[in-house]
């Protein structure tokens, strides 16, 4: 556990972004899987972006732990700086992407018209567009924590 | 501090700026879709219209007449290339061997049909027919055959014969001896084939057999079906070449037809049938095993200038064959189930109905009899009735669900005798000849489904992608065709609903290099895999279970892929193996909510009452289900069963019905008089605001400054142009005919050069299967209308083909409403594409020409939703089709024309259709009710009328057509007089956004149009700057670092 001591308040960070991102694809394959209006209604490459987005998160926190100098070091730190930055931009991608696939269909569920709302309204629809406002919540929070941890270091400074 | 502090921060504003980057860029694209509702709420315009005559918002492909021409040419002879279906090819028949010679045989191979110009063909003078094309490919065609045809059996001459319509006499090609064009109202059909037995008192040379190299030679005999307006063939009505009687069916081939077919055996090594008909005919005797069998039969519809181009470079293999049949061919008609209730006849009670007290009409005696197909006697004609009882089991569904039902459910008596024509057990391989979507290729290939996505929302799409591999040695065009199974639960067995084993869904074409493969993707919207529910859920539902798709060569593959895939094998009774590859989508749960709104409006039940058994209170009708073939296979109802109007518990609404009174005119809510209210049809007041959106106000306000005279007049006189109205000063817009195209000459003044454009076969497009063809066609179509400066055309048949004998069968697309919906989809969107009104025939099953105007066709609502007007949904709610026709006849007890359920709650609400509605050709006042029209929505009454829109032009100032109609007698019925004026509003918007008004409209970018770019650029070079400070920051030694 010596390297879990050594993790800086932005390998947290890092790291709670990482766990956001894994709970974002959770929370999209539970919804798109369950009953109601967006069951089967699945967002391109929104899984293998949010994979990627976490195994970048953590690959970062990993990699910001090995002890090397020279220009080794240097190497290091420029593919651990790349990984802190493409992660939170796929996840903002995917929180993008998602939020242009649901507008139409949030607006029909909470915004229809008198006649049909209803029809529209029904338990299993509300569940589901719940679940697709957590699903951007979720991306929202990860990629946001990304990006406070790419402000950081993720290492311990030694004294 | 030292600089290499800075790194993290350098690389945290990368990360952020990337992020605004991507936000901006994603966020533009959803704004843009989103971008008249942020108009809306920020008050910012996004177009501005255009009025310079330069700026025409639809402008032809085509810089020249000549272009034109040409590009209608080529789509007519690609026609041909796509449309010809090789159903039969063995003994290497096909394609014809290079060097070899044929001999033709039968009138329509010198005369194919139809061989007079009218609506169906142009007529123009490079018109190429089968025999010039075979020429001109380097065919050797015998000629001494061929002379004796062409000089002593046919003898092309020409005869002054009336007019149809107008009575004047005209010039017509004419023949010694030729095929009936038309076919009658159910009269009986002469097949005038000269039988070969009457060669040589015709003046055959006697040597005529040995001219024939019979090792070298194939014969290719032409036969030929007509069809028409007003025409119905009559189930075993032929007659022989002699005029005798044989009690045949008239779309089998006759016993003199099959004497021709011995003719060439005799005489030729190989014999090759060409069908040329838009209804499906009955081929057992030259089919395998046939008693006349013959080595090939290929499908080449119905003929116009061109096609025989393209045909024949499939007959001589310049090109693969790929078209594929648009309907089953069957061994006897009478195993199709829709048979048993066609034709119709009269209730048992159907006088009660006549009267000679109806308020409208005093003094007026109004029978209840039936009428001719163009009207003429005083009668409701409202005693004839038919029911649908085969539901949605019309043509491949009825024939691949009974054989998958044979293998998998035979507990539901699927091999019962009941339906079976050829022998004691129902056997799918004895009663189809030829199932849906048959089509031979020359050049070996394989499909195969590779991916399937469905999008289960409102809007969403079934992507499948299917893969095409060539295996041959030869470049060329291939057809993937899919297909699904859905689910068949319990839920649908206690509730009716039916489901087909198997359901064709859309289908693409693509080139494929010789021994390589290619991809097509083929889409189609989801909500075709909902069935309607209409006795528990009343609405669309989609059932949990597997959904099944595949790509197959038709219906009947597709059908054993399935099977195979569930395991099912040859002992189980599969006639052939399969290993086509099937893909699942499963729904874990029944879904009866995605699909029960459309377009904001609740999807529920509109037309309970065309089912018999809501009028007649009990369980008249029996649908046929897979639940059990035997015993709800359909009876007769207009024989086995007395039907009476005085038994109903609902006799007075149901006789009120066939009155034709569904509507009572008030006296008590006086309308608005309509008068200037400062606005007009013209550029001034019609923006892009205007024109995007028929619930602008401008809309209501134009049209309520419309008299009453002028709103209920111009309506329910529709007429063959639409008439300037008072305070609107709307344009004249004229309406054209043609399925094949705008039938009005074009004469180019510069160059002397005139030309028709109605060159298109719809019969050979249907075969095509292929929707961008017809979007290709529909967009040709369109552009001739802009050539020609006509704007508005009844130009193409969406109707099902429910059976083979309806005379209209050659403007329509296919026995299958997904087929009929995809085609009928890139013909409107083509039309509407150049501005072009494209109106399709004729939405709500005009399923027979026979008394169409009156007769009275029940079903259940699943068959109401998903047959006839699905056929029409692709092309009216999918695309953007700006105009449709409604059927003559009834559905249930209501005029077609008068069916609110159909009209406004399916085709304005749910389909959110926004185009003109108009009636078929007013024949008869006490069948079309005015005031009834007004309230369905119709927008135009057909009529021949000009400059009448007034309903004061009868005797005494009152209706010239309707005697009870006047503006005293309206004006005190505001509904009636506001939704007149409604019509008028969808009139008026769909002539403003068609080549009409021809203005068009410039995006121009708003504030938040150029935040967003701003954002885009600032942030990108943000990120950019950002980035390569800390890569700088990073890389640097920390010494130098120190120094700087």
């Amino acid at each position: 556990m010596n390297i879990v001591k050594k993790f800086s308040v932005g390998a947290w960070i890092t790291l709670a972004a990482a766990v956001l991102a894994l709970a974002s694809v959770i929370v999209y394959a539970v919804n798109i899987g369950s009953a109601g209006y967006f069951q089967n209604a699945a967002v391109t490459n929104i899984i293998p972006l949010c994979a990627l987005a976490a195994a970048a998160l953590a690959a970062a926190v990993v990699l910001g732990q090995v002890k090397l100098s020279g220009p080794a070091f240097t190497a290091m730190e420029l593919v651990t700086g790349v990984l802190q930055v493409c992660a939170p931009v796929l996840l903002t991608l995917c929180l993008a992407s998602l939020a242009a696939a649901r507008a139409e269909g949030l607006g029909f569920i909470y915004f229809s018209n008198a006649d049909v709302i209803l029809e529209v309204q029904t338990p299993a629809n509300l569940a589901s567009a719940a679940g697709t406002i957590a699903n951007m919540a979720c991306l929202g929070a990860a990629a946001l924590a990304g990006i406070v941890g790419a402000f950081c270091g993720l290492r311990k400074k030694e004294r | 501090m030292r600089a290499k502090s800075f790194a993290p921060v350098m690389r945290g504003i990368a990360a952020v700026m990337a992020c605004v980057l991507v936000l901006s860029l994603v966020g533009a694209g959803v704004a843009d879709s989103f971008r008249t509702r942020i108009d809306d709420a920020l008050g910012t315009t996004s177009y501005v219209t255009s009025t310079d005559a330069d700026a025409a918002r639809f402008k032809s492909d085509y810089a020249t007449i000549d272009d034109m021409i040409a590009a209608a040419k080529a789509l007519a002879v690609k026609e041909g290339e796509e449309g010809t279906v090789i159903m039969k090819n063995d003994n290497g028949a096909l394609p014809l061997a290079e060097g070899g010679s044929v001999a033709l045989f039968g009138l329509a191979a010198y005369a194919p049909y139809p061989y007079a110009s009218g609506d169906l063909k142009a007529g123009n003078e490079d018109a190429v027919d089968l025999l010039q094309a075979l020429t001109e490919a380097g065919v050797n065609v015998n000629e001494t055959v061929r002379d004796f045809y062409l000089n002593k059996v046919l003898n092309k001459h020409t005869e002054e014969v009336p007019n149809r319509w107008t009575g004047e006499l005209e010039t017509q090609v004419a023949y010694d001896n030729i095929y009936v064009a038309a076919p009658g109202d159910m009269a009986e059909y002469q097949i005038v084939e000269v039988p070969p037995e009457k060669f040589g008192e015709m003046g055959a040379p006697a040597d005529w057999k040995s001219s024939i190299d019979k090792a070298n030679t194939t014969g290719i005999c032409v036969f030929a079906r007509g069809a028409g307006e007003g025409n119905t063939y009559a189930p075993g009505s032929a007659l022989d070449y002699e005029g005798n009687a044989t009690g045949k069916d008239p779309l089998a081939l006759s016993d003199d037809e099959l004497a021709v077919i011995d003719a060439a055996k005799e005489t030729c090594s190989k014999v090759v049938v060409l069908i040329n008909s838009g209804n499906t005919m009955v081929l057992k005797d030259i089919a395998k095993g046939g008693a006349h069998e013959v080595d090939g039969i290929a499908y080449i519809g119905v003929i116009n200038d061109y096609q025989c181009t393209g045909i024949v470079r499939v007959l001589t293999g310049q090109v693969n064959a790929t078209g594929a049949l648009p309907d089953t061919y069957v061994a006897d008609n009478a195993s199709i189930p829709a048979v048993m209730n066609f034709g119709g006849g009269y209730y048992a009670d159907y006088e009660i109905v006549g009267r000679s007290d109806d308020p409208r009409y005093p003094g007026v005696d109004i029978a209840n009899t039936t009428a001719g197909s163009f009207g003429g006697s005083n009668t409701y004609n409202g005693g004839h009735f038919i029911v649908e009882a085969e539901g949605i089991y019309v043509g491949y569904k009825y024939f691949e669900t009974r054989y998958y039902d044979c293998v998998m459910n035979p507990g539901s008596k699927a091999n019962s005798a009941k339906g079976a024509t050829q022998g004691s057990a129902w056997d799918y391989n004895a009663e189809v000849l030829y199932p849906f979507g048959h089509g031979l290729s020359y050049l070996d290939y394989t499909q195969t489904l590779k991916s399937v996505d469905v999008d289960k929302t409102p809007e969403g799409n079934v992507t499948a992608v299917v893969e095409l591999k060539n295996n041959s040695g030869q470049d060329g065009c291939f057809l993937a065709q899919l297909y699904v199974q859905q689910p068949y639960t319990d839920y649908d067995r206690q509730n009716n609903v039916e489901k087909s084993a198997v359901m064709f869904l859309n289908s693409a074409k693509t080139q494929v290099k010789a021994g390589g493969t290619a991809q097509v993707t083929i889409t189609v919207p989801t909500k075709y895999l909902a069935s309607y529910d209409y006795t528990n859920a009343k609405t669309y539902i989609l059932d949990a279970g597997d959904y099944l798709f595949t790509a197959a060569p038709g219906s009947h593959a597709a059908v054993n892929n399935f099977l195979a895939h569930q395991g099912k094998t040859a002992s189980d009774g599969m006639d052939a193996q399969a290993d086509g590859a099937v893909l699942t989508w499963n729904l874990s749960s029944l879904d009866k909510d995605t699909f029960s709104v459309e377009n904001g409006t609740k999807v529920t039940n509109a037309a309970d009452d065309a089912d018999l058994n809501y009028w007649t209170g009990g369980n008249t009708v029996t649908y046929l289900s897979r639940q059990d073939w035997e015993g709800t296979y359909p009876i007769n109802y207009n024989a086995d069963v007395e039907v009476k109007l005085a038994d109903s518990p609902r006799k007075d609404e149901w006789i009120a019905q066939l009155r034709g009174q569904t509507y009572t005119i008030r006296t008590d809510s006086p309308a608005a008089e309509g008068g200037d209210k400062g606005v007009r049809f013209d550029t001034t007041h019609i923006q892009y605001d205007q024109l995007s959106d028929v619930n602008d106000p401008f809309w209501n306000t134009l049209v309520s400054g419309i008299t009453i005279d002028e709103a209920v007049g111009a309506v329910i006189h529709g007429g063959s142009r639409s008439d300037v109205l008072t305070n609107v000063d709307n344009p004249i817009v004229i309406q054209n005919e043609g399925v094949s195209g705008f039938t009005a000459k074009y004469e180019d003044e510069a160059s002397g050069k005139s030309y028709r454009f109605n060159v298109h076969s719809q019969t050979l497009l249907a075969s095509s299967f292929n929707p961008e063809l017809a979007y290709e066609w529909g967009r040709v179509e369109g552009n001739s209308g802009l050539w020609l400066q006509r704007y508005h055309l009844w130009g193409t048949g969406l109707t099902q083909r429910r059976t083979p004998y309806n005379g209209r069968n050659y403007e329509y697309i296919s026995e299958d409403p997904m087929l009929t919906n995809r085609m009928g989809c890139g013909i409107l969107q083509g039309c509407a594409d150049m501005g072009i009104l494209n109106g399709p025939k004729h939405m709500g099953f005009n399923d027979q020409e026979h008394n169409r105007g009156g007769v009275s066709a029940y079903m259940n609502e699943q068959k109401f939703r998903e047959t006839d007007l699905r056929g029409f949904q692709g092309g009216l709610e999918d695309a953007d089709g700006m105009a449709v026709m409604i059927a003559f006849n009834r559905i249930g007890a209501t005029n077609a024309s008068h069916h609110v359920g159909m009209l406004q709650r399916i085709l304005r609400d749910e389909w959110g259709y926004t185009g003109l509605i108009s009636t078929d050709m007013m024949n008869n006042k006490y069948y079309f009710n005015a005031e009834s029209m007004v309230m369905a929505g119709i927008t135009q009454v057909a009529d021949f009328g000009g400059d009448d829109n007034h309903i004061t032009l009868g005797e005494g100032g009152v209706d010239a057509t309707w005697e009870y109609i006047s503006p005293a007698a309206v004006e005190n019925d505001s509904a009636l007089v506001e939704q007149a004026r409604q019509n008028l509003k969808y009139q008026l918007y769909t002539y403003a956004n068609s080549a009409i008004m021809n203005v068009s409209t410039e995006k121009v970018a708003t504030w938040w149009d150029d935040a967003l770019r701003n954002a885009t650029y600032a942030s990108g070079a943000l990120a950019a700057v950002a980035a390569a400070a800390w890569v700088v920051l990073t890389v640097l030694p920390d010494k130098k670092k120190e120094e700087v």
